[in-house]
């Protein structure tokens, strides 16, 4: 009976395992560069471990579709189908959210202070912890990583298709954004 | 250890208590502990399997050898030479790889046996396994150029083709160089570990020769080879940077041309092609690569005598059973040459996780898992300008097979093929923050 049993267990068990397997597999393909469980070690790569599902999934397909500039990923994701792109949001999506507490200074968090409550609060909570469902969290994201992904929005030279986002950066100094940046990567929760 | 894993294992574990009863073969159950996995070389491919293999079940016993107490990365320490970047940037030690519960053993393999299953070091211990995972990097044959030794390498023509002492010796020397010197780099035929690894180097080197009073230095490239990677990107940014070509900086001399050296001469600093001389105030040689001694010693390196030869599916060597070839040691992909398996650090980190994805699972009596392998290589010519390649590769029918669409190098030009213009520099300044970025993720994935 008890041998019975485990075979069960087992059959069981390794079926969920293939399927389980291929997105194990798969997502850590995506942690020589975005960390184990999506947590970050590199301040120019985001933390995307706990991010919205939608979010994670609309910006793989659009960087797949040329619909959106990225500069490597845009080339990664060609590789993979959609369901895997789908498979992968949903593994990310359900990781925790892991902020990568950074330090500032009291005067710059004041200054971000100003130019997000001005400008990015509406979609991203005042804490960057609180996003619009098609917003990602900001709190304890890399400083650095926002900075360059501010650039992308300012420059023109980038597809970026979020219309609000490219409103919104140039309501800002380039000094604004770097400062609000530094901000939203200072807070801990 | 997140949640996932944690969840992981515990089923893993559910699933080994069943496991060890009915589907693992005899030889793997005979002890106490799941089973024992060694591991030879502790670098980008060596440390990421023993991380992910205690990660992934900690039921198994894994032992590291690794004959250094500290690794320093590759990768980057181009930028080393330039003074952009110090050289304990690139370093890891071994600890964080000990708290997983890696037994870490700093001391030289000095022999495998592949059908009594152990291997001993030079202290004299001897350590069984199950499985052993070989991943000792690159020994660099000395003998292809005449008038060369390690002993040369290390006191005069360093190759600093593994980032440490040389790659601190290179940089003295070309601090040492003269105005209107000139830094001969002599490439060997492919394949070799980062095949644009030479060539972001002369970048480097002639970045800082501008910035250190050298304007009027040359870097002369003798090359073995007819072309190379991302030849295009290379070109451009030298030629915009530094002057390429007769009268700049760079020079690239293909081996059709003369670039291939066949003997050095240390004593009058001259690379001898047969027919003319290149005398040179810093001659950096890069001897060819073959497989790390230990794996060759062991029976290991069945492909052109030089190089281990894989299962596509698994890592798994074809001339052992249980014994598999990670990183620059293995051959795979397409064996000719065309889209064969990059020997980069990157590779060698995906080449890892798919070997104890797969150990652990046959060790629990689970199905192997369908492997996934990509790589990322960037290069960095100048503080705001880098580039970069990618790879993916999938197996089916129990062949690589290279992935087309998820490949590729950072574009060259933009606009359309009848009308292209250049690629805004933002593009390639980002990039040089990407390469940071992506070193100490590696880094931390396989290390901490
Ligand atoms: C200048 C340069 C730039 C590079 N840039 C990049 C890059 O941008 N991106 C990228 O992905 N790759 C890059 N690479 C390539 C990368 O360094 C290698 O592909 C990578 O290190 C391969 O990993 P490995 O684990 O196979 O070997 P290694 O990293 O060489 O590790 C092998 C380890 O095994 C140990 N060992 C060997 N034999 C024994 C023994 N008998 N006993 C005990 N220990 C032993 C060695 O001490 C060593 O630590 C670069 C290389 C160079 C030279």
């Amino acid at each position: 009976m008890r041998r019975i049993f485990l075979v069960l267990a087992l059959a069981c068990l390794s079926g969920a395992a293939q399927a389980r397997t291929d997105v194990n597999i798969l997502a850590r393909t995506c942690n020589n560069c975005h960390g184990v469980g999506g947590v970050s070690a590199g301040a120019s790569m985001p933390s995307i471990g706990g991010l919205q599902r939608d979010y994670l999934r609309r910006v793989m397909k659009q960087w797949k579709y040329d619909e959106r500039s990225a500069i490597t990923m845009s080339r990664i994701v060609k590789g993979f189908s959609d369901d895997e792109i789908d498979a992968l949001a949903d593994y990310f999506a359900k990781q925790p959210w892991t902020p990568v507490v950074q330090k500032t200074s009291p005067e710059a968090m004041d200054k971000g202070l100003a130019t997000v409550s001005k400008i990015c609060t509406d979609c991203h909570g005042k804490a960057g912890s609180d996003p619009d469902v098609d917003a990602p969290n900001l709190n304890g994201q890399w400083a650095r990583y926002m900075e360059l992904e501010l650039e992308k929005y300012r420059s023109g030279e980038f597809k970026m298709p979020h219309r609000k986002m490219k409103k919104a950066i140039h309501e800002a100094t380039p000094a604004d954004a770097a400062a609000a940046a530094r901000y939203f990567g200072a807070q801990s929760k | 250890m997140s949640s996932i894993d944690r969840r992981n294992f515990l089923k893993t574990l559910t699933a080994a208590a069943g496991a060890s009863v009915l589907s693992v073969p005899k030889a793997w159950s005979a002890s106490a502990v799941k089973a024992r996995v060694v591991v030879i070389g502790g670098g980008f491919g060596g440390a990421t399997a023993a991380r992910y293999l205690r990660m992934l079940d900690p039921g198994i016993e894994v032992t590291l050898i690794e004959r250094g107490t500290r690794y320093t990365s590759c990768p980057l320490s181009n930028e080393v030479l330039s003074g952009s970047r110090d050289i304990k940037s690139l370093q890891a030690g071994y600890q964080g790889l000990a708290r997983r519960g890696v037994q870490v053993v700093h001391n030289e393999v000095t022999q495998v046996d592949p059908v009594g299953k152990k291997v001993s070091t030079a202290e004299g211990n001897s350590f069984s396994y199950d499985a052993l995972v070989m991943a000792p990097g690159v020994d660099f044959d000395y003998g292809a150029f005449k008038g060369l030794t390690a002993e040369i390498s290390e006191t005069r023509l360093p190759h600093a083709w593994k980032a440490g002492p040389q790659t601190l010796l290179l940089k003295q020397q070309l601090e040492a160089m003269p105005d209107g010197g000139r830094f001969i780099i002599v490439v060997p035929k492919g394949p070799f570990r980062c095949p644009p690894g030479p060539y972001e180097r002369a970048a480097q080197v002639a970045m800082y020769c501008q910035h250190h009073g050298k304007k009027k230095s040359k870097i002369l490239i003798l090359d073995s080879n007819d072309s190379f990677s991302k030849r295009p990107l290379f070109e451009e940014a030298w030629k915009a940077l530094y002057g390429y070509g007769q009268g700049g900086m760079i020079e690239w001399v293909a081996a059709a041309n003369g670039g291939k050296v066949e003997q050095v001469d240390p004593g009058a600093m001259v690379c001898l092609n047969g027919f003319d001389e290149f005398k040179g105030n810093v001659i950096n040689v890069i001897p060819p690569h073959r497989a790390g001694k230990i794996a060759r010693d062991a029976g290991l390196a069945n492909f052109k005598d030089a190089w281990c030869a894989v299962k596509p599916e698994n890592m798994e060597s074809t001339a052992h059973k249980d014994v598999y070839v990670i990183g620059d040691a293995c051959v795979g992909g397409d064996l000719a040459g065309n889209n064969a398996f990059p020997k980069s650090a990157h590779m060698a980190n995906s080449q890892a996780k798919i070997v104890a994805a797969s150990l652990v699972a046959k060790i629990n009596g689970q199905p192997a898992p369908t492997p996934i392998y990509t790589n990322t290589c960037y290069s960095v010519v100048a503080h705001d300008w880098g580039f970069s390649v990618v790879h993916l590769f999938r197996v089916e029918n129990g062949q690589w097979v290279y992935i087309k669409e998820g490949s590729g190098i950072s574009p060259v030009t933009f606009g359309t093929k009848e009308a292209p213009r250049p690629v805004p520099r933002i593009y390639r300044k980002m990039e040089v923050d990407y390469a940071d970025g992506w070193l100490r993720n590696i880094l931390s994935d396989g290390f901490s």
